[in-house]
């Protein structure tokens, strides 16, 4: 699903919601936005991508996949400041089982990479699970056209430019600058320079790079919630057991869902606002079909 | 008379070399798995400094306390005593380095051996009873010297980051090339390997390596003979050695071979000039006498082999020198107050018994994950040269690390489990509002406590109200510092994107191990924070 149908789709969704909710409700089969709840990480990650249509639809036999976690942080998985490992391998295992020819996982991290891949136990699963788990490689940087409104070039790393797909497997935390950092705060670990410089005017960041990198999927853990203290925490207090996924093509709308998590409105948050006017995604959930379910 | 080379101690010649291989192949080794490799907890690999018996003597003089782990220089010791200085023959990786280099200058003809003259092997008993005088006064200066520490500190410093960033460019040409796969293994291999590759005075300390190596072209085994402490040491105890060089006088035909190559000095000819405590065991004489008059029987009658010459008035005079160095060393500002710049890595004893017990051999900054570690030029005073500083504009201490607590071989860095590491505070950091983004500009940035690892964080946001140069207010939320809870970690000052001079910077104050370099300090106790 490409965003010109999936615009086309939700024009039509809020077209049959203005004429009659009762004709929605029986008219697709299947939904925008899947939240699935349960017990287990991997299975409630392999779940909401079914109710999506299955990875079939997102990856093609032969693709090179990137799959971008938030390994960002030398933290613990009980910690929730890196996505859940579990999630990270039921993903790369969906991908291989729709064809995919190679699956690459990284991330540019804030810690050293040596730590950060090791703690948070995504190394090991994403091997596990057959993935290449390369250390973010300098030699790889490119300066790329941006065409953001703000950003208009930065060094991205080629794996992502080379990939047929991008995922983008973020998880949902707090943070104190952008409130909440969810899937599109997620593409600042996809690049390399002073990405320190960018928190200036982060909201902007964040849309122009999530609008360039352009994931087929967004499926965002939040089986543990980060409530105070991020984007890195550290006490366990600090961490709400929620068991979610939240999983769909629209990543403005998952960002969405994720900040609902966190009782907070989109239009809270400045990076949705502005992402919605410039139409890069949908906020109001009330215009989209999800389908919410507990296993 | 037969000229025949004995073909005994050429076998054992080329042995000794596999020896010598095998353990310089260890040492490296262990110091390139001095890195974090996965796990919280690192194996031992700061082992071949606790066989060194130089280092035990010293520390225990210096520090009063004797550091369980060399217990191990016992086994150094006794082996000395028995067989003589078979360490510094077989075993010393810093020894094996100067053989290799006067075996290629001899080779390449850069260097003629002549016969010895002077009585220069005796520098280095000179040299060590200078730093055993100044121990007893507890200045510590072993580390300066002592192969060990040398090498390693060399070898950390500066060869390997030499290696590894000779090894950073040739991936960036390989990518160039579009050879993708081998540059993909070749940078994976690199970070596998884990080699920091910034010191401060690392081309300085490169180049006292090379000048070392450097004077093999004067003299053959140049350290070993004259320079090393650790050498003299074993010497002083190799008198009984079983071994004892014995020339055959039917077979000898005075041709002083044996002497010219001898390459630590310690003359077997003419007959009966033989010393015990110079001779290494790396039979060169032996294999090279070309009739086989050499052999070392074994002998156990402490024969009066003869000494180096060391004049009891020139030992007075070292010894003299020694306890003038202890206020030489000191004339410096250090003592009198905390250096700002001087953060000790975590578990860092009191600065006295710090530099007691540091042996500046640079495990420490080998192993620190960041980088961070850095040897110490100026802010310790002359004693503290190249003993380990954090230096944040370069790395940051990484919240759950203890490696260099591990891996430091004297226990001047106190051992500490990850849990015991969290609690200890290296410094305090500070806000410069002049150069901080929301402080002078009204912009938002929130670098500093986003990094904060300490739970709850050390650094808050408050709201604040700016005033631009031309009149215009803003209100953003800047960061201030819970003096308390802050560890002194210094990634704030790392990561804070104001590049040249940070707007954010850790000082030593506050730190755990210091009693002095404190303030307020009833108002910490009864609040946590000032």
């Amino acid at each position: 699903m490409n965003r010109r149908n999936f615009l086309k789709d939700i024009a039509w969704g809020s077209l049959l919601l203005n004429v009659n909710p009762g004709l929605w409700a029986q008219g697709k089969s299947l939904p925008d936005l899947a939240i699935i709840q349960g017990e287990s990480p991997g299975l409630i990650a392999k779940e909401a991508v079914a109710a999506l249509g299955g990875m079939k639809k997102f990856i093609s036999r032969g693709d090179k996949v990137v799959v971008k976690p938030n390994i960002g942080w030398d933290r613990k998985p009980e910690q929730a400041a890196c996505t859940n490992p579990d999630t990270v391998k039921a993903v790369i295992e969906m991908c291989f089982d729709a064809g995919a020819k190679e699956v690459k996982v990284l991330d540019n991290p804030c810690n050293p990479a040596q730590r950060t891949y090791m703690r948070s136990g995504i190394a090991k699963a994403a091997k596990d699970a057959g993935a290449d788990v390369p250390f973010p490689n300098n030699h790889k940087l490119k300066k790329m056209d941006i065409k953001g409104e703000w950003l208009t070039s930065w060094e991205v790393y080629s794996d992502f430019i080379e990939a047929d797909k991008i995922i983008n497997v973020p998880i949902a935390k707090n943070h104190s600058l952008c409130k909440l950092t969810m899937g599109m705060k997620n593409w600042l670990g996809a690049i390399g320079g002073n990405r320190n410089q960018l928190h200036q005017k982060i909201d902007l960041a964040m849309i122009d790079l999530s609008n360039f990198f352009k994931p087929c999927l967004t499926i965002m853990d939040s089986y543990r919630l980060l409530v105070r203290n991020g984007p890195q925490g550290g006490r366990l207090s600090d961490v709400e057991l929620h068991k979610t996924v939240a999983a769909g093509t629209d990543y403005v709308a998952v960002d969405t869902v994720g900040a609902s998590f966190f009782n907070m409105k989109p239009e809270e948050l400045p990076f949705l606002r502005l992402a919605k006017e410039k139409g890069h995604g949908e906020t109001n959930l009330e215009k989209l079909n999800i389908e919410k379910r507990t296993i | 008379m037969k000229k025949e080379r004995s073909k005994k101690y050429r076998l054992i010649q080329v042995l000794r070399i596999l020896v010598q291989v095998v353990f310089f192949v260890l040492f490296v080794h262990l110091l390139l798995n001095a890195h974090f490799t996965g796990e919280d907890y690192i194996k031992k690999v700061e082992v071949f400094f606790h066989f060194d018996p130089l280092l035990a003597l010293a520390t225990f003089i210096a520090s009063r306390v004797m550091f369980a782990s060399f217990v191990l220089a016992l086994i150094t010791v006794a082996v000395t005593t028995i067989l003589g200085r078979v360490a510094c023959g077989w075993v010393c990786p810093m020894g094996s380095i100067q053989q290799f280099f006067s075996f290629l200058f001899k080779k390449s003809k850069l260097h003629k051996p002549k016969r010895p003259s002077g009585n220069h092997t005796a520098w280095k008993y000179f040299i060590l009873i200078f730093i055993l005088v100044a121990t007893l006064l507890s200045l510590d200066l072993v580390g300066l010297l002592d192969p060990f520490s040398f090498l390693t500190r060399s070898f950390a410093l500066a060869v390997l980051p030499v290696f590894a960033t000779t090894g950073s460019v040739l991936t960036g040409i390989l990518y160039k090339l579009n050879l993708t796969s081998l540059g993909d293994s070749l940078y994976q291999f690199l970070q596998n390997l884990d080699v920091n590759t910034v010191f401060l005075q690392g081309f300085f300390l490169g180049a006292l390596f090379i000048g070392i190596i450097l004077l093999n072209l004067v003299r053959e085994r140049f350290w070993c003979r004259y320079l090393c402490p650790l050498g003299a040491l074993l010497g002083l105890l190799s008198r009984w050695n079983v071994f004892k060089l014995k020339i055959n006088a039917d077979k000898c035909i005075d041709c002083r071979l044996c002497t010219i190559h001898c390459e630590t000095q310690a003359t077997p000819f003419p007959i009966g000039d033989w010393k015990s405590s110079e001779c290494i065991y790396c039979f060169t004489c032996g294999s090279i006498c070309p009739t086989g008059a050499i052999t070392f029987p074994l002998r156990f009658n402490p024969a009066k082999a003869p000494q180096v010459n060391l004049s009891r008035r020139k030992l007075l005079f070292t010894s003299f020198l020694g306890i003038l160095a202890v206020p030489f060393f000191r004339l410096s500002a250090a003592g009198k107050r905390a250096s700002s710049k001087l953060i000790r890595p975590p578990g860092a004893l009191p600065e006295e018994q710090f530099l007691r017990k540091c042996v500046k051999c640079g495990e420490c900054m080998k192993v620190c994950p960041t980088n961070a570690l850095q040897p110490v030029m100026g802010e310790a005073g002359p004693e503290g040269i190249w003993t380990p500083m954090v230096v944040p504009k370069i790395g940051y201490c990484e919240y759950y690390c203890s490696l260099c607590t591990q891996v430091c071989p004297t226990g001047a860095i106190k051992e500490l489990t990850i849990e015991e590491k969290v609690e200890v505070k290296i410094g305090t950091s500070w806000i410069n509002k002049n150069r901080c983004i929301p402080w002078k500009f009204g912009d938002p940035c929130i670098v500093c406590e986003e990094h904060c690892p300490v739970s709850p964080k050390a650094i808050k946001m408050i709201k604040t109200r700016v005033e631009l140069p031309d009149g215009t207010i803003k209100t953003p939320l800047a960061p201030v510092i819970d003096t308390g809870t802050c560890i002194g970690c210094g990634i704030c000052e790392n990561k804070c994107p104001v590049v040249d001079k940070p707007a954010i910077y850790v000082t030593s104050i506050g730190e755990s191990r210091s009693d002095r370099n404190q303030f307020l300090l009833d108002v910490i106790d009864e609040t946590g924070i000032y």
